[in-house]
């Protein structure tokens, strides 16, 4: 979100849409409906354990202070998403995606050659109920237009809410920039340099979940995949722990193998204090895989990723691309 | 053409000017303090793609920590775990240049943003504008020494027009003492002048005092040349060697017998030259020596006469006892003796207007210098000087002082300043140019205490000696302690190492702290520039002079220990003649005083004649040896009777 006053894409994108919607109205500032959008429901799911009997903690081997990360990549996205203008209420929103991947070359990184950093923008209108705005197709003066009006799986159109359509048009904005990772992960394992950290999950593609360059790492745990006893154990795990093993296999998305990971020390914070979960493809000797991956994720504790307020969690490479990202999108 | 090494940023904080602007660099990019870059701007301006270029006055380098607290708790603690860490965080080279030069000039614009490359040796001449005078046929560029950056090796120019004149002129040096970098400097440029000063713009020579140790003392002898020396000697089309021609000048000890300079071994002896002057020379300075507080307007009015009406006439007064002519220091006494004396007789209290007691005074004072500056003075009148109106193209002429008490240096320096002057206003020195070197200007023309008479030479020289072609090169270690009109008149600045407390003076304010930092830690052989052309301070390195340097010098020709009269004479003498021997000298010389031997030696000297031996011989007075008286015969004593023992 940003409350700033139109930037330079804004204005040049509000020039465009009053030749076609004269009446159109500009919002100067942030929009109340960019704060109205809640995100998803915090949901306990179950999942498929895959190392042992139960959920438990198991205290990561050789872990040490020289416990070197084999990690040589980062991968990360970014998306910006504001309300630039209205009509009779209906939000036009512009949305900016962005994604890169930083390669680690002597301990500094730099953005992998093989695919430029990817950036785009879009305007996303409720075209349905703009017509004046649909008359003018798919694109206008090379601003790519999506519908943020279009019809679910189901064949139902969202109303002309305007916070239904402003979450219709986040959500499809988060799509396509999912879309962007997606690719350039795929790149990196067609080439398998190294070893990938990815912001996130993995799940999407069927070619990054099944490779064992990319490990994804997720930092938000809106959905958890333990309940129960398994949920306390995790919620209990200190740090150099891992959970045990499970297989995560979301509708429409691909199965990987997936584990909690304590980065630092909970006590006097929150249980979900330095706590990520990890995703990795299928492999034939998981627990040494997820013993190796987890102390490359440990190693990359250092250095803290502050300023970020999610320091606890985020490892420096991903800081470095979401400042590169911020600096070039 | 080169990599660009760096972008140009300006932020609201943090702003491009007309005159500074501000740009980053990658990790390891060879810039540093005093690199010289040169910025292409990407819109043209009246049709002209701009270039802008600045030398890096200040760099900074920072990381996204925003508290060191940070990388603290990142590595608990310990800075050894810290090598640990996968990844280094992201660091910035942020520079700060200052503007040298923009082209096109007008209109003068902040600068753009632009991509920044290091400036090549074509580069470096159009940012130091030094295009102006390096025309092919018509160059004035005088090198003084090679700007290195990054793999640009660019000679460094200083306009002669501006060093010499008329533009503009002198030099001034400043520097820590013991790191050689002021009179290596000074040898150095001296023979790149001597190299490069345009023929058609007349000849040139150098007078430099020697005013301590015997760093100038080997100026014809050749030094050690290292291979690096010999690189930049190549670079900067100067040959490595020692100077062509060298004279120096320096006047005896106080006991007469043999020169008072640390060059006086037997070998170095050929190219020295006494330096002794008589009362008329002197009392033409006499104020430099008289203490303005001991002699008044009185004194100074008798001083005036003596100088007017006595010194080198006949002089006759019905007080005296006899006619006077007075052209030694001895023939005032006797002058001043037959005047008090005569005063006495008449019981008089004045003569021609002047108190006995002031009469008293001068005769007190006067006579004194000889005393004070014995070894320069001469009792009998003897003048023996620098070569003024046949000074002669690209020679170096030293006089060495560095032995010699305060009150001689003044006299010395005064004189000999004042007669260049005067030769070159009547244009007939012998050169067109004259480059006057002078070390210890904290001593000559200091900031602040009683006006010397040195200091206004000095002032005098700063202020107008451009226009005569009398330039002058000083050196000192505090800057901030010299007059400021001898330092703001001089067009070019060198400074070698500074002292931390001499750049936390004002004058330095206008140095950025990253360039005074620099300043503090100057290898040898590096200097900083200020010239009129630079519009900012350059950073040179020089080569070695190719010059014995003084200590090695003292060693190889150690200083010759006290000698007796023979062979002080001796050693005089035989670089006229080498045929001369100790035994001829002691058998010319064994019937007469001491007196009559050293003027008979300096006579010699000072005529150089064909045949030295019949020349020395001419000068004493003839002597017949005393006949011995004949004996009385004794009357015989009567021998005693034989029986008579007692001889009764």
């Amino acid at each position: 979100m940003n409350n700033a006053g139109p930037d330079t894409a804004s204005r040049a994108v509000l020039r465009l849409l009053r030749q076609w919607l004269p009446d159109v109205s500009v919002i100067d500032g942030a929009s109340s409906l960019e704060q109205a959008i809640a995100g998803d429901p915090p949901i306990l799911r179950s999942a498929q354990l895959v190392e042992g009997g139960s959920i438990r903690a198991v205290r990561i081997p050789d872990l040490t202070r020289e416990t070197t990360s084999e990690f040589g990549a980062f991968l990360d996205g970014t998306q910006n998403v504001r309300v630039i203008a209205h009509h009779f209420g209906l939000p036009i929103v512009l949305g900016t995606v962005s994604a890169a991947i930083r390669v680690r070359v002597n301990r500094r990184f730099t953005t992998w050659g093989h695919q430029t950093p990817r950036v785009e923008r879009k305007i996303y209108a409720p075209l349905r109920y703009i017509p004046g705005l649909a008359a003018a197709g798919s694109s206008i003066q090379g601003w790519q237009i999506v519908d943020s009006s279009t019809a679910d799986k189901d064949g139902q159109y969202p109303s002309e809410h305007p916070v239904a359509l402003y979450e219709k048009a986040t959500r499809a904005v988060d799509r396509d920039r999912e879309a962007l990772e997606d690719q350039l992960a795929e790149e990196w394992c067609v080439r398998g340099e190294a070893p990938l950290f990815v912001d996130g999950g993995i799940s999407r593609s069927a070619r990054v979940s099944a490779s064992s360059c990319a490990i994804g790492v997720i930092k938000s745990h809106r959905t958890l995949y333990v309940e129960g006893d398994a949920l306390r154990i995790v919620m209990g795990l200190r740090r150099g722990e891992r959970s045990s093993i499970f297989r995560v296999s979301p509708r429409s998305r691909h199965s990987v193998l997936s584990w909690y990971l304590r980065l630092r020390e909970a006590e006097g914070h929150d249980p979900m204090w330095g706590l990520v979960r990890v995703e990795a493809a299928d492999c034939e000797r998981p627990a040494e895989r997820a013993d190796e991956v987890s102390r490359w994720i440990i190693a990359e504790t250092s250095p803290l990723a502050l300023p970020d307020g999610r320091w606890d969690k985020m490892s420096y490479g991903i800081r470095d691309c979401e400042e590169f990202l911020r600096a070039i999108s | 053409m080169s990599e660009a090494l760096g972008r140009v940023v300006a932020t609201e904080r943090k702003p491009n000017t007309p005159h500074e602007f501000h740009f980053w660099t990658a990790i390891d990019s060879p810039v540093g303090i005093g690199t010289i870059v040169r910025v292409d701007g990407s819109q043209p301006i009246d049709g002209q793609i701009p270039h802008i270029f600045g030398i890096i006055v200040e760099g900074f380098s920072y990381t996204d920590l925003q508290s060191p607290m940070h990388d603290v708790l990142g590595h608990d603690g310990l800075p050894t775990t810290a090598g640990y860490a996968p990844s280094e965080r992201a660091e910035i080279r942020l520079y700060t240049a200052a503007v040298l030069r923009q082209i096109p000039e007008e209109p003068l614009q902040p600068v753009p943003m632009g991509q920044v490359f290091l400036a090549d040796e074509a580069d470096v001449q159009v940012a130091l504008r030094m295009d102006s005078y390096l025309k092919e046929g018509a160059s004035t560029g005088i090198p003084v020494g090679v700007y290195r950056a990054g793999g640009t090796d660019a000679v460094i120019y200083l306009d002669a027009d501006f060093l010499l004149g008329p533009e503009a002129a002198h030099l001034n040096i400043t520097g820590v003492s013991g790191l050689a970098t002021k009179t290596s400097a000074v040898e150095w440029l001296l023979a790149s002048l001597f190299t490069h000063f345009p023929h058609e713009k007349g000849s040139i020579a150098a007078v430099a005092f020697n005013v301590k140790g015997p760093d100038l003392c080997y100026l014809d002898q050749p030094g050690k040349v290292e291979e690096t020396d010999k690189t930049l000697y190549e670079k900067l089309k100067v040959e490595p060697k020692p100077f062509g021609s060298v004279e120096y000048f320096a006047p005896y000890t106080a006991k007469g017998l043999s020169l008072n300079t640390f060059r006086n071994n037997e070998e170095l002896l050929d190219k020295v030259t006494p330096l002794t002057w008589g009362l008329r020379e002197v009392l033409q300075f006499a104020e430099v020596l008289l203490n303005k507080d001991d002699v008044d307007a009185k004194a100074d009015a008798l001083i005036d006469f003596i100088r007017e009406q006595v010194v080198d006439r006949e002089f006759s007064d019905p007080l005296l006892s006899k006619k006077h002519k007075v052209q030694s220091f001895a023939d005032l006494d006797a002058w001043f003796r037959d005047v008090l004396q005569g005063m006495e007789k008449k019981d008089g209290e004045s003569w021609r207007t002047h108190h006995v007691a002031t009469i008293r005074k001068v005769r007190n004072r006067l006579s004194n210098i000889s005393t004070r500056c014995a070894g320069l003075v001469t009792n009998t009148g003897e003048v023996s000087d620098l070569p003024f109106g046949s000074f002669t193209d690209r020679t170096v002429y030293v006089v060495d002082v560095a032995n010699l008490e305060e009150d001689a240096q003044d006299l010395i320096f005064a004189r000999i300043v004042s007669k260049l002057r005067e030769h070159l206003e009547r244009r007939d020195l012998g050169v067109k140019h004259l480059v006057v070197f002078v070390d210890e200007l904290n001593k000559y023309a200091p900031g602040d205490g009683q006006d010397t008479y040195v200091r206004k030479m000095l002032l005098d020289i700063a202020e107008r000696g451009r226009y005569l072609g009398l330039v002058l090169f000083s050196a000192q270690q505090f800057r901030s302690q010299v007059h400021r009109r001898v330092v703001g008149n001089s067009g070019t600045a060198l400074f070698g190492r500074m002292d931390a407390d001499e750049l936390s003076t004002p004058g330095y304010a206008v140095l950025s702290p990253a360039t005074r930092t620099k300043l503090a830690t100057l290898e040898k052989g590096q200097l900083m520039i200020r010239h009129p052309h630079f519009t900012q301070p350059i950073f040179v390195r020089f080569p070695r002079p190719s010059v014995m340097q003084g200590r090695e010098g003292a060693e190889r020709y150690p200083q010759s220990a006290d000698v007796s009269l023979d062979a002080a004479v001796l050693r005089a003498l035989r670089p006229l003649d080498p045929t001369i021997t100790l035994p001829w000298v002691q058998e010319i010389t064994a019937l007469y005083s001491e007196e009559e031997i050293i003027r008979a030696r300096n006579a010699t000297l000072l005529a150089r004649p064909e045949n030295v031996k019949a020349y020395f011989s001419a000068q004493f007075r003839k002597i017949i040896p005393a006949q011995a008286a004949p004996r009385p015969l004794a009357a015989s004593i009567r021998s005693a009777p034989e029986n008579d023992p007692y001889g009764f």
